[in-house]
């Protein structure tokens, strides 16, 4: 810790304009070869007729003169067709566009009152229901997805979107990361060259390519007494955090191939759970289980000093992430809420709380423009929120001058398990979510849907990515598509996303 | 749920979560009998525990008894439930003192006194929009009303702590050749502050501490030394209670230092926040500004002032003001006219110099809040903290801003505290040398200043706490 390094890191521009989609795919026209015989969009009753004989339920055919076979087997063992959550799709009349994953019947989240958050925001995409635990079955996928698809192939229309979501994530090679113990964490540098993996060996590893393959190219080792729980590139990429059990903080400076601690960051009462550098590349943010976010500022001799220790949250904070260009910190927690963090005169101070998840928060991601906030949870969801400043053009109440942020999407059904991270590619605007059932998924907006009540479809789902959970999932931030990801088998992935033909 | 206590003892690990199997340091203590170690425990249907011998006798056994002062001691359990650390000391408390002192036979009963300190007047002042003359008379009639005796002003045991602390300083700086771990001298006032530094980083500040007690501290010496003398009683009839404007002073009260073995007393029993004399007198149905003046009590016959008396430097006592200007003076000869304050990271955290043809000769400093708190222990562990002296206080703004504070609804915090402080400042400041009482207190109780008297009632130590950490409590 005696070296301290005269080079500063640059902190890039803020004035940065905010970056636009500008990568997404076009929207293929639907191709017939290889793919069975043509389709054709459908209309409404022969929808509700091919949903009906997946989900089982003659109700849905009222009005259609169709009848169905009632199979109860066919929606795997034990007959699961009958989940509360399908009860109350088939409630309403519109059930059937719902199931079909349209927020076409679009319903304005309506204008809370100031100050208080919207109850149940936005528009709820969902998937197929819950999976049982332990079990590999293939649901009806046309629930939450708007493909049309012919009704008397439907089984066919099933293997082959189940191929297509297994195809389009493509895995390019594993790595043994952390050896008999979990990896934790995946961070590329902002460059794209470099993986850093941390994990319960207490080690954080460099990853980069020779030819084809990954190799490690550093390992630090004596930074940590517990497991490192996640590892964070400051925006110039010359300095490497590490958030660690043993309540610290290391900071690396990446010399070559070599990284020496240059110092270390002590306050926290127990486990650091997450780091995260600002923008700016001047502020560090550090949240803990002893449920306090600080936020830390580099000065001109690169020492670290404490600026604000942050005590919203009630319970254990699990991750903090920097809004892309201003200097906006949310934090995620046990204690079931997001909250976002500003700087006032010479203290920092929470401007908003999102509320809405049942479960703990785990992880955070902001969308490549910064006006969206991705949560994930243990209660099986991710949610996007959006940022409404005073002033809004939808009519959205603020107070005073923060702006307010709404749940305008959740994303429910699709996970059967806890979701550990989200990650929202910046160059396409991609959404991969890392799940305790083992599985990889990503999410795509539908180009089409209203920016105010954005629907994501299913893009790719990979049950199987790892043998066991999946803790972390990182888009490179250079290269559109690659996609790492790391799980409690100590492995660390990497995978090709391509947006599937058709879907 | 807000905590009341300050932020630096909130993130100490007081923590509701109580881990499986972790070690209290207080088991169920029986008196070991010798004989065979099997013994069957039977439970009774009223939840009594009885051990049943061999020979079939059984004999109840005691429920082990956990003492706020055990709590204190250990850093296992610790709970944060509020009713197990204040039930002791409440305003509720207080009224059953005082209930009891009114039925009990005249043998029995005890001399009520309370200390209130300029804080909490000021606090009180500003809502009831009084000047703090008038307030520190109205409460002295409302107190009586309730059944003390008399009320005190902890200002006037204030000076004994500024002086204790000004020639500790210049003890210690003379000395600093000798000990590297002199300098930085750490004011120990707050008790927020000295729970945090026991227990997170005892080895390494305890010795930097002061050892001079607080105002609240001494107030409790010269009660149940001084006055129990004076008055012919044993400290043990005298129940004192102290107004304070933080709930961590309660937890100050509690330390095993501040009790007496002799007499099984304490010196403070009993420490309530600004927000529970509120209550008090809304219990009562009593507005403040509508009773009549009492005219101020005093500990020392020469000291009848009629109105109240306070310190320069600031709502947390001035200690640093007044050190810096007593060193200037005795070290360098230097007389201080006004003490410039420069802020550096945040208005809490703000430095003072002594220069001399462009040396620095004294270099002080005030933090205040947790983050700076932080902030200097870091430079201190690492070897490069600049100070001579450093004022800490764990509540941003000092004392004035502490948790027991009144809060109005109708105002924004800024605006109260701001008035909150413009009413502390309005009163009349003394120099403590000059203060007429104090010297001739430290002749006649003392017995001299540096005397053995005044270590043993002026000054008190600090105990590092060992964390007790188990493998059991790591939640994920």
């Amino acid at each position: 810790m005696g070296l301290f390094p005269s080079t500063k890191c640059l902190p890039p521009a803020i004035s940065a304009p905010a970056r636009t989609t500008s990568c997404s795919p076009p929207r293929r026209p639907c191709r017939t070869e290889g793919r069975g015989p043509a389709r054709s969009a459908l209309t409404f009753q022969q929808i509700r007729v091919h949903v009906a004989q997946h989900v089982g339920d003659p109700q849905l055919l009222a009005g259609t003169g169709a009848t169905v076979d009632v199979q109860p087997g066919r929606l795997g063992e034990g007959g699961a067709q009958r989940r509360d959550g399908q009860g109350a799709w088939q409630r309403r009349g519109q059930a059937t566009l719902r199931l079909l994953g349209q927020s076409a019947a679009s319903r304005a989240p309506p204008p809370a009152p100031a100050g208080q958050p919207c109850a149940s925001g936005g528009v709820h995409t969902r998937g197929r229901p819950p999976l049982l635990r332990g079990r590999c079955w293939s649901p009806p996928t046309s629930a939450g997805r708007t493909e049309p698809a012919c009704p008397g192939e439907e089984s066919n229309a099933l293997g082959s979107r189940q191929a297509a979501m297994k195809d389009s994530l493509v895995l390019l090679g594993r790595v043994p990361a952390h050896p008999d113990s979990r990896c934790w964490f995946l961070a590329w540098n902002p460059a794209g060259t470099l993986l850093a993996s941390c994990g319960g060996d207490r080690r954080v590893r460099i990853w980069g390519t020779e030819g084809d393959s990954w190799i490690c190219k550093s390992v630090l080792s004596e930074g940590h007494q517990r497991t490192v729980r996640k590892v964070a590139w400051s925006p110039c990429g010359n300095y490497l955090a590490s958030a660690s059990f043993d309540a610290t903080t290391c900071i690396w400076k990446k010399n070559q191939d070599d990284f020496e601690c240059v110092t270390t960051l002590e306050g926290h009462e127990n486990e650091v759970k997450s780091v995260a550098w600002a923008p700016s590349g001047n502020l560090l943010a550090t949240c803990s289980r002893d449920k306090s976010v600080w936020v830390w500022e580099v000065d001109e001799e690169d020492e670290y000093e404490c600026v604000s220790v942050l005590n919203s949250h009630t319970q254990d904070v699990k991750h903090v992430v920097w809004h892309p260009n201003q200097e906006l910190l949310a934090s995620a927690s046990y204690d079931d809420t997001v909250k976002l963090y500003r700087e006032e005169e010479d203290d920092w101070v929470c401007c908003a709380t999102l509320e809405g998840h049942e479960s703990t928060v785990w992880s955070l991601a902001f969308d490549p423009s910064g006006q969206r906030l991705a949560s994930c949870s243990d209660d099986r969801t991710v949610r996007i929120w959006r940022q409404y400043p005073p002033g809004n053009e939808q009519g959205v109440a603020c107070s005073g001058s923060d702006p307010s942020w709404k749940c305008i999407c959740t994303l429910s059904g699709f996970h059967s398990r806890t979701i550990y991270d989200v990650a929202w590619c910046q160059l396409t605007g991609a959404l991969a979510t890392a799940c305790g059932d083992d599985a990889i998924r990503v999410f795509e907006e539908d180009p089409s849907s209203d920016p105010q009540q954005p629907t994501f479809s299913l893009t790719a789902h990979l049950p199987q990515a790892h043998s066991q959970d999946v803790n972390c999932v990182a888009w490179n931030p250079k290269e559109p598509g690659l996609l790492a990801s790391c799980s409690d088998d100590g492995e660390v992935a990497f995978w090709k996303y391509q947006r599937p033909e058709g879907l | 749920m807000a905590s009341p206590f300050s932020g630096a003892l909130q993130l100490t690990d007081l923590d509701d979560f109580i881990g499986p199997s972790q070690d209290c340091i207080k088991p169920v203590k029986v008196d070991k009998r010798l004989g065979s170690g099997v013994a069957k425990i039977h439970i009774e249907d009223d939840g009594s525990y009885f051990q049943v011998g061999h020979d079939g006798g059984t004999r109840k056994l005691e429920k082990a008894k956990i003492s706020l002062d055990d709590c204190l001691a250990c850093s296992g359990c610790v709970t944060s439930a509020e009713t197990v650390l204040i039930t002791q000391q409440s305003h509720e408390e207080l009224r059953k003192v005082l209930d009891a002192n009114k039925t009990s036979a005249p043998g029995q009963q005890r001399l009520v006194v309370i200390s209130v300190s300029p804080q909490s007047r000021a606090s009180l002042a500003a809502r009831f929009q009084l000047n703090p003359t008038d307030t520190a008379r109205k409460l002295t009639t409302f107190f009586k009303k309730l059944g003390a005796h008399y009320v005190f002003d902890t200002a006037f045991s204030r000076n004994f702590s500024l002086l204790e602390s000004q020639r500790e300083f210049v003890r210690r700086f003379r000395g600093q050749a000798d000990s590297k771990q002199a300098l930085p001298v750490l004011t120990s006032a707050c008790p927020g502050w000295i729970c945090y530094a026991e227990k997170t980083h005892g080895t390494l500040l305890i010795p930097h501490l002061s050892t001079a007690r607080s105002p609240q501290q001494v107030m409790g010496s010269l009660v149940k030394d001084f006055f129990a003398q004076q008055q012919r009683l044993t400290p043990d009839k005298i129940y004192h209670v102290t107004v304070m404007p933080c709930y961590d002073k309660k937890l100050e009260a509690s330390r095993p230092d501040f009790f007496s073995q002799e007499h099984q007393t304490r010196d403070v029993d009993c420490v309530i926040t600004t927000g529970e004399v509120f209550k008090l007198l809304q219990e009562e149905g009593v507005l403040l500004s509508e009773l009549e003046p009492t005219p101020l009590d005093s500990l020392c016959s020469s000291g009848s002032a009629q109105e109240p008396t306070s310190h320069q430097g600031g709502g947390s006592g001035g200690y640093l003001e007044h050190v810096f200007r007593h060193a200037a003076q005795e070290l360098f000869g230097v007389h201080v006219t006004e003490v410039t304050y420069r802020p550096l990271r945040n208005k809490d955290f703000q430095e003072v110099t002594l220069e001399r043809e462009g040396q620095v000769l004294l270099h002080f400093a005030m933090a205040y809040g947790f983050r700076n708190i932080q902030n200097l222990v870091q430079k201190l562990k690492r070897g490069r903290c600049p100070y001579h002296y450093v004022e800490v206080m764990a509540c941003p703004a000092g004392c004035l801003n502490g948790g027991g504070q009144l809060k109005a609804p109708d105002t924004a915090d800024k605006e109260l505290l701001q008035h909150v402080e413009r009413l502390y400042s309005m009163v009349r400041t003394e120099v403590p040398e000059d203060v007429p009482g104090v010297q001739e207190l430290y002749k006649r109780w003392l017995q001299g200043e540096g005397s053995e008297q005044a270590g043993r009632l002026l000054h008190t130590s600090y105990h590092a706490v060992e964390k007790a950490s188990s493998g059991l409590s790591i939640r994920w």
